[in-house]
This record gives C-alpha cells, sequence and structure tokens, in this order.
C-alpha cells in the first residue's frame, strides 16, 4: 500500500500471521499470535515459580516483583473496588493482570513487536470468562431473583423510568459489559501497534533517503515505545479493575 | 553462570521462534500480486507454465484482445491483495491456543504457584509481626528489670545507710561504756589508792606509837636510871599517854 510514497504494509499483515505449527489447520493452527500466549504463559509461571522457589526474607528480583505484583493486584484493586470478601478473587485477577500484561508487553520487545491483544481472541475469550464469573457471583451472592432484579431494576430510580432504564441495564450487563471489556483492550492495542509501525516504517523509508528528517520520527518512535509499555500495564491494569468492579457490583449490589 | 547462560539461550530461542513467524509474514501487496498472477490461469490462451515471470509473457503475447478476458480473471484475485480480514472477528485457532495457554496458567496459579508465594508473604508479614511483639515484650520486661532493680538498689542504699547510723550508735555506745568503765576503774583505783594510803598511814601512825612508846621507856628509864618494875604495866602507861597525845592531835 503506497502512502506519500511510502511502501506502507498492508493492515493486514501486521495482525494475521502465517501458522508454523499445524500450518493451514483453522481450529490448532499455531502461529505466532498463539506463541505469545504460550511466552505469556510461561513468562508468568516462569516468574511465581522463581518467586516462591528463592524464599528470601527479604525479597529480591523475581520475588520482588511477583510479590509487588500480588500487593498491587490486592491492594490497589481488589481492596479499592470489592472489600476485603474479595481476597477470594486475588489468584484470578493477579492471573489475569499478568497474563494480560505479558501479552501486551511483546509489542515493544525487540524482534517480537507484536500485542498479542491486539487480535481479538483472548480479550474477547478473557471477557467471556469475567461475564460468566459475575454472574455467577451476582446468582451465588443474591440468588438468581435477586441479583437480576437488583440489576435490571436499579432502586432509587423512578418507576416510570424503568421502561428506559430497564432494556439498558439489560443491554449492559449482557452485551455491554463484556463487549467494551473486550473492545477496549483490543482497540488499545490495535493503536498502538499501528503507531509503533507507523514511526517505525516512516523512520525506515526517511533513512534510506533523507537522512536527517528521520530524526523526527525516530524520536516520536522512541517516545511512542516508551508510551507503549506505560500502556501495556494500564490496560492490564484496565481490565483487571473492571473485571473486580464487576466482582463487586455483583456481591454488593447496594454500591 | 551456566544457568544464566542456559536463561539467554531460552530467551533467545524464544526471540527467534517468535520472530521467525514475523519474517515469514514479511509480505508486501507487490508480492501478494506476483503470487497471484503466478497462481493464475488464464483460459483459452495458450501459455508456457505457470510462474509470474511465464505468466507475465503469456499475457504480453496474448495482446489486446484478450484485454478484458485478463481483466476479469485477475482482477478479483488481485483485488485480494487488498483485502484485511475483518480484524475484530476472532479467529479459532488463536482462541484455542491462547484460552488454552491461559486455562493452563490459571490451574497452575491455582494449584501452587500463587499459595507458595502468597504463604511467603504471610509467613514474612507474621514474622515481622512477630519480630515486634518480642521487642515489645522485652522493652516491657527490661523496664521491670530496670524498675526492680532501682527498688533493690533503693534498698540497698537505705540498708547501707541504716548500718552505718547502727554502727555508728553501736561505737557511740561502746565508747561511752568503755569511758564509763575507764572512769569507774580510775575511780575504784583513787579509792583503793586512798585506802591504802589511809591503811599505811595507819600502820605507820601504830608503828610509830610503838617505836615512840619504846623510845620514850628507853628515855624514861634512861631518865629514871632503872627500870620499871613490871614493863607490861609501864608500856600500858606509855600508850595510854600516847593514845591521849595522839587523840589531842586529831
Amino acid at each position: 500500500m503506497n502512502i506519500f510514497a511510502l511502501d506502507f504494509p498492508p493492515v493486514s499483515h501486521l495482525f494475521q500471521w502465517p501458522d508454523i505449527l499445524f500450518t493451514g489447520n483453522e481450529y490448532i493452527g499455531l502461529n505466532k499470535t498463539g506463541l505469545i500466549y504460550i511466552a505469556a504463559l510461561l513468562l508468568t509461571a516462569g516468574l511465581f515459580w522463581a518467586a516462591g522457589r528463592r524464599r528470601s526474607l527479604v525479597p529480591t528480583g523475581a520475588q520482588t516483583v511477583a510479590e509487588a505484583g500480588i500487593d498491587f493486584v490486592e491492594n490497589s484493586i481488589i481492596m479499592q473496588t470489592i472489600g476485603p470478601d474479595g481476597r477470594r478473587y486475588l489468584p484470578f485477577l493477579t492471573t489475569l493482570f499478568f497474563f494480560v500484561f505479558f501479552s501486551n508487553i511483546f509489542e515493544v520487545i525487540p524482534f517480537i513487536q507484536f500485542p498479542a491483544n491486539s487480535r481479538m481472541a483472548i480479550p474477547l475469550t478473557l471477557a467471556l470468562v469475567v461475564w460468566a464469573i459475575y454472574h455467577v457471583v451476582g446468582i451465588r451472592a443474591q440468588g438468581f431473583y435477586q441479583y437480576f432484579k437488583g440489576a435490571l431494576f436499579p432502586p432509587g430510580v423512578p418507576k416510570a423510568l424503568y421502561v428506559l432504564v430497564t432494556p439498558i441495564e439489560l443491554l449492559q450487563i449482557l452485551l455491554i459489559r463484556p463487549l467494551s471489556l473486550a473492545i477496549r483492550l483490543w482497540a488499545n492495542m490495535v493503536a498502538g501497534h499501528l503507531l509503533l509501525v507507523t514511526f517505525a516504517v516512516l523512520s525506515a523509508a526517511l533513512w534510506g533517503t533523507l537522512y536527517v528528517p528521520a530524526v523526527l520520527p525516530f524520536a516520536a518512535l522512541i517516545l511512542v515505545t516508551a508510551f507503549e509499555i506505560f500502556v501495556s500495564a494500564l490496560q492490564a491494569f484496565i481490565f483487571t479493575i473492571l473485571t473486580a468492579v464487576y466482582i463487586g457490583g455483583s456481591l454488593h449490589p447496594e454500591h | 553462570m551456566s544457568r544464566r547462560l542456559w536463561a539467554a539461550a531460552a530467551v533467545i530461542a524464544a526471540v527467534v521462534a517468535l520472530s521467525a513467524s514475523a519474517a515469514s509474514a514479511a509480505e508486501t501487496v507487490g508480492s501478494c500480486i506476483l503470487d497471484e498472477i503466478a497462481a493464475a490461469k488464464f483460459e483459452g490462451i495458450e501459455g508456457e507454465g505457470f510462474t509470474a515471470a511465464k505468466n507475465l509473457k503469456t499475457l504480453a503475447a496474448a495482446g489486446d484482445e484478450h484485454a478484458e478476458e485478463l481483466k476479469v480473471a485477475l482482477g478479483d484475485d488481485l483485488e485480494g491483495c487488498f483485502d484485511a480480514p475483518n480484524p475484530i472477528i476472532p479467529e479459532i485457532k488463536e482462541i484455542v491456543w491462547g484460552g488454552l495457554a491461559f486455562v493452563v496458567l490459571l490451574a497452575l496459579m491455582y494449584w501452587k504457584l500463587f499459595p507458595v508465594v502468597r504463604n511467603l508473604m504471610e509467613q514474612r508479614t507474621q514474622r515481622i509481626q512477630d519480630a515486634i511483639d518480642d521487642a515489645d515484650r522485652q522493652r516491657s520486661e527490661a523496664a521491670e528489670v530496670k524498675a526492680n532493680y532501682e527498688a533493690e538498689l533503693a534498698d540497698a542504699k537505705a540498708e547501707a545507710a541504716r548500718i552505718v547510723d547502727e554502727a555508728r550508735e553501736q561505737a557511740g555506745a561502746v565508747r561511752a561504756d568503755l569511758q564509763a568503765r575507764a572512769e569507774a576503774d580510775i575511780a575504784e583505783m583513787r579509792e583503793r589508792a586512798a585506802a591504802d594510803v589511809e591503811a599505811s598511814k595507819r600502820q605507820a601512825i601504830a608503828d610509830l606509837q610503838s617505836e615512840v612508846s619504846d623510845i620514850a621507856l628507853g628515855a624514861a628509864e634512861a631518865v629514871l636510871g632503872r627500870s620499871l618494875e613490871d614493863p607490861e604495866m609501864q608500856r600500858q602507861l606509855v600508850d595510854d599517854y600516847i593514845a591521849s597525845v595522839g587523840a589531842g592531835q586529831d
């Protein structure tokens, strides 16, 4: 695709990867996206394994990272949104946070440079898992009738407004929440990847012809790379905290 | 050292595995068009085979008369080079691998990884809490010991003062006792001396009296020139006299 005389790769080539294992199989073909998810699994598991193996009183290295992660999820996410009874979900939310973060951060890892969550597969899958969890938690905590009554007929709303509010709330808990959760993560990663590719292609093209102007897009590339590291962590945080908010809402309808 | 080498090798292998996939996808629109041309089979046109270069030769040889046919035959295929599949529709294979990775990770975390680290954190919290409690306990114990020690010290000081006072008192009493005894001794000695003196005086007087009476008798005999007839009677006479003289002197 030619844009301003630059050979910009077609968008599909930035996100779709050929299979390297089980080639061509629609169901189990393993491509770069799948490999990154496996890498995210290995990194998270490796981090916690290393953290649990050292067992020193003063934490260092992996132990610091794992413990800081747990501490962060517990104090900055669970205690802020669910409260002390949300501690039960700490392992799940910690796993969610690290898995999403590691899938994202490959966006800036040299030679890999692809955020696995810029493919819809895992954002949607995780969003559906979260969707199932907060419904189950709500039904178990309040009972089926009470849970849906509280969710669809929020107290304090004038009766006449239920005509408007109830369909919106129904759409919200059944469709909007999981979709917004998935699309937010996916779209952020797509945008970040496109930004990085744009500045990288621009830098490379200008470097080949006019050396001086390449400085600008290259500086922008460095800035965007730093920004994307931040976004990777931020989106993992947002995905996790929204999950906690939804679970908290199902546990304590009064909030 | 070797562990670090292994870790570095693992990281490099992972990066190569992940980027190999990237390299194979380095496809451009141009290469896609060439692939499509190579794959194209032109009906009704005699050709030399099916590679891009041969197909292009075939196209050139075919000339204008087949232009419309070629457009139709190739157009749709080439259009596909610009088509991108809907990016929001997830691919099943990616869901399978990603979902599998997440489920395995979740299972590992619940099974062992998370509880181990969590227990470690709780143990540390407990240890620090215990250390603080212990320090508090020891501090209060030390304060108690200090208070006891100070109380004992104060007692000891009071006791010492009491002992010194008592000793001083005792010393005073002893001194007074000794002084009294000494004074009594002195008085007794003085008395005894006085009695001795008196006895000696009496003895001396008695001795003197006897001596004097003997001398007087001798003198009287010498004066009278004869001895008195009854010496015993004479002595009596003299003694009486001396006694009367002595009495008169007293």
